[in-house]
């Protein structure tokens, strides 16, 4: 019954349907609850560098569904393909990653932070769904969702306060 | 004749010189009949301050870790009011009030919600960056950081040279804040559905339920929400008033009296500035509504609606979407970030 209580109780945190992504957190020590089904793999993550440049993102190709502890760079050196809405000062980090996607669905972006995420397709940024917290006490504090069809996506991390950002991208439905 | 004609030079060299210096005047866009907002004597506006606060508004490196900006709470596209109840700060610590809105700020005093010794612009810049009952941008006891971080920028350090050409452009947080609350004044909103109708500009009439709305607006809700800006810019106390971490204006006069008094706000850009209330708990407009009890009558659902109505004509898209007031693309004639 829990098993099925938790991914509820995820899905009521990304129940508001918002253009922009701010946030509200609860403050507790991460990784003292159990993770709900589909954040299963947040607490096993590798380790990857975020790409600068778009064409060089052959390190920086997330796998569905593979949570990673990913390590960005100072804002001023990333060349992002379309300026984030948030761009963050020249003191904070971002990164670019690619994403490969086969199916259409739902897909949802979850951080350790709350920076700015944006997802590019070309130079068309994707308009975000449903968005919210992770669940208290889960160390993921922000997950953004985005109905994606088949294709070749840049994920934009933005304004982040430190270089080390745990993230997994995950499909939905 | 020749020391005539150097004397001449020399004062045409310095007649150009001077203006040269001086930054180009501000010249207002209003309506018709709407007097320019008061500009303080030791923070004339100039095309060039405008120019570096804007910047500096949507600059998150007025944030100890370079996360937050003016803009990151103050989104535009809500009219300068932010979607959450109460925001964060940069380190988690939780909001005490929710983000208000900005259209019109100039005309307002006092300016914030339960503190009446905000009455310039000037200086509320200082709270959310350098503040710390909450922290906010966490800049407490690092404006040398702050000049440092900006003073590294060559074309701030134009910017400022251009705003402020008395200090020589300087860069400190009292010229930060200046520059902050000229670009502030500059945030003006008078073209909502409603002004145009005011205006009696052709196909501006609301209609009638909204019209309605007006009517009993008018009746129950103009002793507070009055004037342009539908606020009398006195602090009330509603059922919905102090919490136990937020005691409003008491917290500030130490009166009783006081406790749970806070700031009438401005309706302008109301539906797209929710949640609302001084600690943003309520949702929408008609909980808003139906929280002031006892000040005003029971309205009926239809009653509400029209209420609704007139007040979603208060909204005034282009403000909301002027690219003036938003990131700039460019500065010093080189694209940003």
């Amino acid at each position: 019954m829990l098993r099925l209580l938790a991914p509820a109780l995820a899905l009521t945190l990304l129940a508001q349907p918002l253009a922009a992504q701010e946030h509200e957190h609860a403050t507790c020590e991460a990784g003292t609850v159990a993770l709900p089904a589909d954040l299963a793999g947040w607490n096993d993550r590798q380790p990857m560098n975020a790409g600068t440049r778009e064409n060089r993102l052959e390190t920086a190709a997330l796998v569905l569904g593979q949570a990673y502890d990913t390590t960005l760079s100072r804002t001023p050196d990333v060349r992002y393909i379309v300026r984030p809405e948030k761009p963050g000062g020249s003191v904070s980090y971002g990164g670019i990653f690619a994403l490969d996607v086969t199916e259409a669905g739902t897909y949802r972006v979850a951080l350790g932070s709350a920076a700015w995420i944006d997802v590019v397709r070309g130079e068309t940024v994707i308009q975000s769904g449903k968005f919210g917290h992770g669940p208290d006490c889960t160390g993921v504090r922000k997950m953004v969702e985005f109905a994606l069809e088949p294709g070749r996506y840049v994920i934009q991390i933005a304004a982040n306060g430190q270089a080390d950002l745990p993230l997994l991208v995950s499909r939905l439905n | 004749m020749r020391g005539v004609t150097a004397a001449l030079l020399a004062l045409s060299a310095l007649i150009v010189g001077t203006a040269a210096s001086r930054p180009a005047e501000w010249r207002w866009n209003l309506p018709e009949g709407v007097a320019p907002p008061p500009v303080p004597a030791d923070n004339p506006m100039s095309v060039a301050k405008v120019e570096l606060g804007r910047r500096l508004f949507h600059d998150a490196d007025l944030s100890i870790d370079g996360t937050m900006s003016c803009a990151t709470c103050h989104s535009q596209r809500r009219g300068f009011a932010d979607r959450t109840s109460t925001r964060p700060g940069v380190h988690g610590d939780p909001g005490k009030h929710n983000v208000p809105g900005l259209a019109n700020v100039a005309y307002l005093t006092p300016l914030t919600w339960a503190d009446p010794r905000q009455t310039r612009l000037q200086e509320q810049a200082l709270v959310p960056v350098f503040g710390d009952h909450p922290v906010e941008m966490g800049m407490k006891g690092q404006e040398a950081e702050l000049a440092r971080r900006l003073g590294g920028d060559r074309c701030y350090r134009r910017m400022f040279r251009a705003a402020f050409p008395e200090t020589r452009g300087r860069i400190d947080a009292e010229a930060v804040a200046k520059a902050l609350a000229a670009f502030q004044r500059t945030m003006l909103s008078f073209n909502s559905a409603y002004d145009r109708y005011r205006r009696g500009e052709s196909g501006a009439a609301p209609s009638s339920e909204a019209l309605a709305g007006e009517g009993l607006f008018t009746r129950h809700c103009t002793a507070c929400h009055a004037g342009e800006n539908f606020t009398d810019q006195r602090f009330h106390a509603l059922s919905h008033g102090a919490t136990a971490t937020d005691g409003g204006l008491g917290e500030i006069t130490g009166l009783t009296e006081d406790h749970g008094r806070f700031r009438t706000p401005g309706l302008r850009n109301v539906a797209l500035s929710g949640p609302y209330f001084h600690d943003g708990s309520l949702e929408t407009i008609a909980e808003a509504i139906a929280q002031h009890g006892g000040t005003v009558p029971a309205f009926s659902e239809v009653e509400r609606d029209a209420l609704l109505a007139f007040l979603d004509t208060l909204t005034d898209q282009d403000f909301a979407s002027n690219q003036s007031f938003g990131y700039p693309e460019k500065a010093c004639g080189k694209p940003l970030l």
